[in-house]
């Protein structure tokens, strides 16, 4: 009891120092907030969804930065897809390097282009740590027959 | 020359380089001090100094090619002013030379040849005389003889003047002579002694032969003979002396025969000791006819001394020095007094001209020995000029005189000064002028040149700076799109976090948990955030313009509508500042139009809003009219006189206007309130503008409303003015294009009021809205009575109905048209403002049962305000009187109000006894009030500005009631969604409401969601299952498409179905998908509804933010438009709307 009590406390903590820093929004929490009986997996299922897509994105762009000719267009419409699905699980800071993403793809900036992904990788895989600890904590949580606290 | 003169140049040019030097650095510094930067500077001084250089390398060689010019000019004048003369002159002075030395040689000559004649006609004498007594037998004739030769002698020697003596020296030894002393003027005969002379051997001719006898010793050698010398009278030759005796030869050189050696004449120079110059002698013999022998020779000295003054004299008048010399070298004359001969101890002798005492004739010869020596040209004809002899130059010139006995040489020494002295002085005086004048022009040239340059390197400069000035601004100008680019990113992304906070504002008003005070705190801050959100839309709206991206829409609205919400907003407003609202649109509007409403609206709402800002009592009017194209006579009177100076627009206008169904709209926004000053009048449209500071402090804003307007206004192709006004307050005048739909140019529906015959009692209580109302009401054959309070009110009903027969009435007119009408089915409607009733004491349910009286024969129209409380709603409801409409009353309302009557009373007629009263009256209820409220929702969505949150609720309380028992629930959310669709205030109240309902708000809809991303498509779906709807996913536009055909195909088949439930009651689209994004499809969904003439909602999901993709969204026929992430309550606010709209006419038709 003691035990689930304190990861409880953990992982409220941790849930708001994600909010806090800015890796994720209220949309996070309305995810979590849509995640009921009837589909009780629904946050991991979506922000697992969202990996995928996001490594596949990151792969796509990576190598549409690696052609001689970089076609902006799809780099563009790339990020654009980045962005959505960003900002809907509410990887505030992910979105925001979009954003800048997109600003430089429109102005056909290599340069500041190279940068956001790189930025935008390393805000991914950040965010994604984030998440994967979220979820371990709530797995653990679960696994000591607590349920995950109400934000 | 020429090189101190470039010298002098570069110097000069130096000079004034490195005065520029000195200047630049300041003109460096000035441009410093501007917004700049400084690489620029470099460039642009770097340039400056390459432009300097090649200034300066261009004066230079100017400079000197101005130089060059010159010097050569300067020595071209000097040759051939100094040249020219020099050597004419030289050959006049050669000329002078050799004729000045001429004339001597020719007295010389002349001497000679006098000399040569006298002794000629002494030896032709001498022989006649001679031979005469050429046998003299004795001393006596022998004497004779001498006296006949002494005589002839003196004869000859008295006519020539110029002689020195005549000698004659017989052959026996015996000599006569003459001789004249120049210097004592006395004359002498020298004879021999007779004595020692014998006659025979005189003459012994037999002799002869031996010419010994005739030697010199006979005379020299007789130092024994005597001679003797007796003075004469130089003038008759008689003796005046005794005389004496003299050693022979003492004074004469007497010609012996020694000097004719072979008979001819001879010559020489000889010297004397009692002349001072040498003396020339010439001798011949006297030979004797009959055995040819010598017997006498006669000798004739001549002395040179008038040579000598000849000179003398030429050289006194010509200056200069002449001498004549023997061949041999012996000076015979000079011009000079210096002395000819040397006195040596034993007798003068002749001397050379190297040692005359003369320096100037000893120089001379000096040189001439020097240079020559003794190796004479052949001719001895020497020309030496500028010989420098002491201190002066000389011409020394020598002729040579070939006589065939004396050959003699002249030398002629001139000084230089002589000939030359004044061409000389001449020569150095041009060269001196020329030299100053060619100075003084290439002066004179230098300074133009500097100043011609400094000309061109001012201009040069200028350009320089002209150059950077441009780059500067072309910095400048991208700066400023940066920066409109930026405000408006800016001022976006603004506005989405103003728009959570909002939202989250509006949820937390509608929390029920909430104390008063936290209340209150909420209400203030969510003022403050929509005034902040206007600021923000202004910022953005400007710099949109700014950066050129404002693109108006180009669509149909109803203007009346459009303006009447708006003045329905701003009337609330009003209210509370006594300040009645009015709008007065003239009945040749077009209904509908071509253009941007919400810009339109936008233009208006800032208008109204600035207006309201500054006016504390009155009334503000909106007034507009239409001017036709055509039809350019206006017919409508300007309410004030600003037609003269839109008359020049006008005439632009008629050009303008050409194209078809375009109309000139014209409006006025007339306050009352403070008004700006003339001056302020064009200013007060610039950004940021206002037209007194100090007021900012009062009534707030940036300045930048009125600027917006402007933008649009002229954005439109419209003008916007502010004009004079007669009374206080300001009028602001604009006019705009707009195209009107062709088919409703001059068709404006009216109800024609007049066989109705209509009459209206006016009573409200704002003055303007009252008479403008009841002018339009006149116009239109209404008859119309005007109160303006209660007391009022209740008289003129008194006397229309209770004393109609006798009362007197106002206009007997109106009481004529009274009295016909009367006759007839008359209509009285009477329209009532509540605030003529007390509604601060119970007084109004009195007044409302005086009203009551009338009931039967008049119909109630009342004007309620926004806070009119329930109970007087319900009071008035309860009383029978059931129309109603809020505040302000305009010309639509009012025609609502007396369609509504008009159709009532044809209803009363026609269904007295069958009809319920209450029903047809609860109808024309309703129709007004549902009429009224797309209104309101216009008005909030073309401007957010300060709809007070306290008057909304009261708003839709004000429907509800009226609704609250007439409609079904399904009725009642299709109104609430009507409201909630734009108006945040009213939809999220709505909303939350629907939340504390229950969760499924979104129960039995089938929902579309066409969306590529994994994760939004997991996120939406659950979000919408949660709310209570069915969900079916596609990851594309094309999927979508299919799936709605799918699905028409499907209904083809079960068409029984359809009507009842349709398969996707809306779809949600993405607009960026792979294969075919949300564009596309809904094109492709709408083109194919064309045929089945159904319309399903589809609302866009972009993460776009920008409007202009909510225009895109909007033109490819998207219904609404939503932004990620998606917002839960947004989304089903805008999802209810859509779907109940649609489901109104299915439930119609079930």
């Amino acid at each position: 009891m003691d035990l689930v009590g304190q990861l409880q406390r953990q992982f409220v903590d941790y849930t708001t120092s994600l909010t806090r820093e800015g890796f994720l929004d209220d949309q996070f929490k309305q995810l979590q907030k849509l995640q009921d009986e009837s589909n009780p997996e629904f946050v991991v299922e979506v922000v697992s969804l969202f990996f995928e897509d996001s490594e596949k994105l990151l792969n796509d762009l990576a190598s549409a930065f690696q052609q001689k000719i970089v076609d902006y267009k799809k780099v563009d419409a790339h990020v654009h897809q980045f962005k959505g699905s960003s900002s809907s699980i509410g990887a505030q800071r992910v979105k925001n390097v979009c954003v800048a993403f997109k600003t430089y793809c429109e102005a056909r900036n290599f340069e500041g282009c190279s940068i956001c992904l790189q930025s935008l990788e390393q805000e991914y895989h950040l965010v994604k740590s984030k998440l994967e600890t979220l979820f371990k904590l709530e797995q653990q949580i679960m696994a000591a027959g607590g349920s995950v606290p109400e934000l | 020359m020429a090189s101190q003169l470039k010298r002098v140049c570069k110097r000069i040019s130096d000079f004034c380089n490195s005065c520029e030097r000195n200047q630049s650095p300041s003109g460096s510094r000035r441009t410093f001090h501007r917004d700049v930067e400084p690489e620029e500077f470099q460039y642009a001084s770097s340039h400056c100094l390459s432009s300097y250089y090649s200034v300066f390398v261009v004066r230079l060689a100017i400079m000197v090619m101005l130089a060059i010019l010159i010097g050569l000019l300067t020595l071209l004048t000097w040759h051939f002013t100094r040249v020219y003369t020099a050597k004419s002159l030289e050959n006049l002075a050669f000329a002078l030379r050799y004729e000045l030395l001429q004339r001597p040689i020719l007295r010389m000559w002349n001497i000679l040849n006098s000399t040569v004649e006298i002794t000629t006609a002494q030896v032709k004498l001498s022989e006649v005389v001679i031979r005469r007594y050429s046998k003299p037998v004795d001393q006596a004739q022998q004497v004779e003889l001498y006296e006949v030769m002494r005589d002839v002698t003196w004869a000859l020697f008295a006519s020539r003047r110029a002689l020195n003596a005549i000698t004659i020296n017989y052959r026996n030894g015996f000599v006569q002579a003459f001789h004249r002393d120049h210097r004592s003027n006395n004359t002498f005969y020298i004879y021999s002694d007779l004595v020692n002379y014998s006659i025979s051997g005189a003459y012994d001719t037999n002799n002869l032969s031996s010419r010994g006898g005739w030697s010199d010793q006979s005379i020299h050698n007789n130092t024994t003979a005597s001679w003797y010398r007796e003075p004469l009278d130089p003038a008759t030759g008689e003796r005046i002396g005794k005389p004496r005796k003299i050693p022979p030869d003492e004074l004469i050189n007497i010609a012996g025969i020694s000097q004719v050696p072979d008979g001819a004449a001879s010559w020489h120079v000889a010297v004397s000791k009692y002349t001072d110059s040498p003396l020339l002698s010439v001798a011949l013999p006297v030979w004797d006819d009959a055995n040819g022998s010598i017997v006498a020779v006669v000798g004739v000295t001549t002395a040179l001394y008038s040579v000598g003054r000849l000179m003398k004299e030429l050289v006194e008048f010509h200056s200069g020095h002449i001498y004549l010399t023997s061949q041999e070298g012996w000076l015979l004359a000079t011009s000079t007094n210096a002395p000819l001969l040397m006195n040596s101890t034993t007798e003068p002798k002749l001397m050379r001209p190297t040692n005359s005492e003369d320096p100037v004739i000893r120089m001379g010869a000096e040189l001439l020995m020097r240079q020559f020596g003794n190796k004479f040209p052949p001719n001895h004809e020497v020309h030496v000029e500028n010989a420098r002899l002491g201190h002066q130059l000389y011409y020394i010139d020598s002729f040579f005189l070939d006589l065939k006995r004396l050959p003699m040489v002249g030398v002629i020494i001139i000084p230089r000064k002589y000939v030359m002295g004044k061409v000389d002085e001449r020569a150095f005086k041009t060269l001196v002028i020329l030299i100053s004048a060619a100075s003084c022009i290439l002066v004179i040239g230098c300074i133009c040149i500097f100043i011609l340059t400094n000309g061109v390197s001012k201009e040069m400069k200028l350009r320089a700076e002209l150059i950077s000035h441009l780059d500067a601004r072309r910095k400048a100008e991208a700066s400023s799109n940066y920066k409109s680019q930026f405000l408006a990113n800016m001022s976006h992304e603004l506005r989405t976090p103003m728009a959570a906070v909002m939202g989250l504002l509006d949820i937390l008003m509608c929390d029920d948990y909430l104390t008063n005070e936290q209340f209150a705190t909420i209400t203030q801050i969510r003022k403050c955030s929509t005034a902040l959100l206007r600021l923000l839309n202004n910022i953005l709206d400007l710099s949109k313009v700014e950066s050129g991206k404002l693109v108006l829409e180009e669509s149909e609205f109803d203007l009346g509508r459009e303006l009447e919400g708006l003045v329905d907003m701003f009337s609330v407003q009003c209210i509370n500042h006594n300040v009645e609202t009015v709008l007065d649109l003239s009945d040749d509007m077009p209904r509908l139009v071509q253009g941007d409403s919400a810009r339109l609206v936008q233009i208006f709402a800032n208008l109204i809003s600035n207006s309201i800002k500054f006016t504390t009592s009155g009334y503000i009017v909106l007034r507009g009219w239409c001017e036709k194209p055509n039809t350019c006579s206006n017919t409508r009177k300007f309410p004030h006189n600003g037609k003269e100076s839109w008359n020049t627009h006008k005439r632009n206008l008629k050009q303008y206007a050409r194209h078809e169904n375009k109309v000139i709209l014209w409006f006025e926004v007339d306050d009352t309130g403070c008004g700006i000053d003339p001056s302020k009048w064009e200013s007060v449209f610039e950004s940021f503008e206002q037209a007194d500071p100090s007021t900012t402090r009062t009534h707030g804003g940036t300045g930048l409303g009125l600027c917006i307007v402007r933008t649009l206004v002229n954005k439109m192709g419209g003008e916007i003015k502010v004009v004079k006004k007669n009374g206080p307050g300001t009028l602001m005048q604009l006019y705009m294009h707009l195209s009107t739909p062709a088919d409703t140019i001059g068709k404006h529906c009216q109800l024609k009021f007049t066989e109705h015959n209509l009459m209206v009692l006016l009573a409200l209580n704002g003055r303007m809205g009252r008479l403008i109302m009841s002018q339009w009401l006149q116009k239109n054959d209404v008859f119309t009575w005007e109160a303006s309070e209660w007391n009022e009110l209740t008289q003129i009903l008194q006397e229309i109905f209770q004393a109609k027969s006798y009362a007197e009435p106002r206009e007997s007119s109106k009481v004529e048209c009274l009295s016909k009408q009367k006759g007839k089915d008359s209509i009285f409607l009477v329209v009532v403002d509540i605030g003529l009733l007390d509604l601060n004491t119970d007084i109004w349910r009195e007044q409302l049962n005086f009203l009551n009286k009338y009931s039967g024969k008049a119909m109630f129209a009342w004007i309620l305000n926004h806070d009119t409380s329930n109970t007087v709603k319900l009071e008035l409801r309860s009383k029978g009187h059931l129309l109603m409409v809020n505040r302000p009353l305009y010309k639509s309302k009012m025609m609502q109000i007396l369609e509504a009557v008009v159709k009532e009373k044809n209803v009363e007629l026609q269904q007295k006894l069958n009809a319920s009263k209450t029903t047809t009256k609860e109808e024309g209820d309703l129709h007004v009030c549902l009429e009224m409220d797309p209104i309101r929702y216009d008005a909030a969505s073309s401007d957010d500005s300060d709809k007070s949150p306290s008057a909304c609720p009261s708003q839709s309380d004000t429907v509800n009631n009226c609704l609250d028992s007439n409609f079904t629930p399904n009725d009642q959310n299709h109104t609430r969604s009507n409201f909630c669709e734009n108006s945040k205030s009213l939809e999220l109240s709505c909303c939350s409401s629907k939340v504390v309902n229950g969760q499924k708000s979104l129960e039995g809809l089938r929902i579309l969601l066409a969306e590529d991303t994994p994760v939004l498509q997991r996120v939406a779906t659950i979000m919408l299952q949660k709310l209570g709807a069915s969900v079916v996913v596609v990851g594309d536009g094309m999927q979508a498409v299919d799936a709605l055909s799918a699905l028409e195909n499907d209904s083809a088949r079960n068409e029984t179905k359809i009507g009842e439930c349709p398969l996707y009651d809306l779809i949600l689209m993405d607009c960026q998908m792979p294969k075919m994004d949300g564009y596309e499809a809904t094109k492709a969904i709408r083109k194919s509804e064309l045929e089945t003439r159904s319309h399903i909602p589809i609302v866009a999901l972009t993460a776009h933010a920008m409007s202009s993709d909510e225009a895109k969204c909007l033109e490819v026929g998207m219904d609404a438009y939503l932004t990620k992430p998606i917002d839960c309550k947004l989304m089903v606010s805008t999802i209810l709307s859509l779907t109940r709209r649609n489901a109104k006419p299915l439930l119609e038709a079930t």
